[in-house]
Formats: structure tokens, C-alpha cells, sequence
């Protein structure tokens, strides 16, 4: 794989997370995060389960069984807005290791930053540029930002701060 | 412009299995005619030699941006030091020079 920029590969992860959205047909806040997880596209019906877990380590992980279908183990108790974005993150996993993103190289593009890439991934995909674009112009505060996108505060401060491009 | 259009040929290739075929299988011209390259751009996009989709896309960014700044207009602003001395003025300082 050719070295990139970080901004080069923040670049493909916003389209990757803007595919999804647009597949799921959104065109406002809130993302419905686990209903494109339990109806992805027919292309990663074996790599997008959703599966309930106690778990004190962590709030959400992904795992693929050699041969089984991928799931996203998500803590049981965790709060709306934690749940998404813990769904949400863990999704790039599932893209990277599917067939489908095996083909596409994501492996070797994303694996090395993978927790950065995640993370900027997520919060991408439950506020994508064009509806966090379209919240500035309306005026809103950062409190309204979280709540209005169901996002974690923390999460919905770095999202504020991530410098959006003009236009799509 | 161009790079709209790139970005959304990302946005599908990862929920749309047909640009990975076509990617694949040669036929990457017709997936390109999809969206609004201009014909030079399609060219130089066609003609990008990559592994897989996603080193392509990265070398894609790389084109278009780099395009898209050679089609910026430049505005050529005199130098700040010149015009604030008169002739005469600039005609000394070489000589103290």
C-alpha cells in the first residue's frame, strides 16, 4: 500500500461512512445506526449482526468466527447515545474484514490507524458533513449538536471540531 | 466539481457491488461514465495503475485535487514593497544597496 496523509485517509472514510447513510436513505439527524446494521445492504449480510452482551471491558467490539457471520457484541446497558456510537465505530471493522472490503484493500489502508480511522468513521456516520453543515447554518450550540444527532457530548465536541469541506 | 463526483463514486463503491466488478474486470471506463468527470479527468483516471480500489481512490484523490488546483484562477498580486516607493525612492536604495 502506498504511504497516505492522514487527511487523505480521513477523505475515504467519510465517503465510505456517506455510502452508508445515503443507502439507508437519511437525510436528517438522527442516523438510524442499528437499523443499517440489522438491514445492510445485501452485500454484507454475513458481516453486520448486532448481538447483546454484558461485558465491564468494553462497550461494544466486533468478531468474526472463522467462517460465521460477523457480529457487533454490544454492552447491554449502555445508554442510547454511547450504544450508537459504539455501534457505529465497530461497523468499520465489520467493512474491513467483510468480503466485500477484503476486495476493496480496506485491510491494508485502514488497519495500521485502525482506532483513529474508527472513531473519525463514527462520528462521521452518525453526523455526516452535510447534515452537521446544515446544523451550523441553522445556528445551533454544541449541546443541541449532541442531542439533536444522539451523540455522546465528548464525541459531539470532536465532531464540532473536525474541519467539514465545502460542499459534498 | 470533479471532486464531488469522486466522492461520490467512494460513497457507492462500498455499498455497491457492481464498481468493484468493474473494477476489476476492465470495465471501469463505464462506471466512471456514471459520474460528472470531465473527459480529461476520466482520462487520467483510467489510466491510474492500482492494486485495489482502495489505493486507487487515494491515488483518484490525489489526481483530482491536483487538477482541481491547476483550474483555480491565479490572482498575480504585486509585491507589497513595490508601488510604496516612487521611483526615485527605489533608484537611491540600490545605490545605498
Amino acid at each position: 500500500m502506498i504511504p497516505t496523509t492522514r487527511e487523505e485517509r480521513r477523505w475515504f472514510l467519510r465517503n465510505l461512512a456517506q455510502g452508508l447513510v445515503d443507502y439507508a436513505g437519511t437525510a436528517e439527524p438522527p442516523v438510524p445506526v442499528e437499523e443499517i446494521l440489522t438491514h445492510p445492504p445485501d452485500l454484507y449480510q454475513r458481516d453486520f449482526g448486532v448481538v447483546e452482551m454484558f461485558s465491564s471491558l468494553w462497550d461494544a467490539t466486533f468478531a468474526r468466527p472463522l467462517t460465521q457471520r460477523g457480529n457487533i457484541f454490544v454492552h447491554t446497558n449502555l445508554d442510547s447515545a454511547k450504544r450508537r456510537f459504539a455501534l457505529a465505530r465497530e461497523t468499520l471493522s465489520a467493512l474491513i474484514t467483510s468480503h466485500h472490503g477484503r476486495r476493496m484493500g480496506l485491510t491494508d489502508l485502514l488497519l495500521p490507524e485502525l482506532r483513529d480511522s474508527a472513531e473519525y468513521f463514527a462520528r462521521v456516520m452518525v453526523a455526516p458533513d452535510m447534515m452537521v453543515r446544515a446544523f451550523r447554518e441553522q445556528g445551533g450550540d454544541l449541546d443541541s449538536f449532541a442531542e439533536t444527532f444522539e451523540m455522546p457530548i465528548e464525541v459531539a465536541a470532536a465532531r464540532w471540531e473536525d474541519p467539514i469541506p465545502n460542499g459534498r | 466539481m470533479s471532486m464531488k463526483a469522486l466522492n461520490k463514486l467512494v460513497a457507492r463503491s462500498i455499498v455497491d457491488p457492481s464498481v468493484m466488478q468493474a473494477f476489476g474486470d476492465g470495465s471501469f471506463t463505464s462506471v466512471l461514465e456514471d459520474f460528472e468527470f470531465n473527459a480529461e479527468l476520466k482520462t487520467r483516471l483510467t489510466s491510474i495503475q492500482a492494486p485495489n480500489f482502495a489505493e486507487f481512490s487515494i491515488l483518484a484523490y490525489r489526481t483530482v485535487k491536483a487538477y482541481e488546483m491547476a483550474q483555480k484562477p491565479r490572482i498575480e498580486l504585486p509585491s507589497p514593497l513595490e508601488g510604496l516607493l516612487d521611483d526615485r525612492d527605489q533608484a537611491s536604495g540600490e545605490q545605498v544597496a
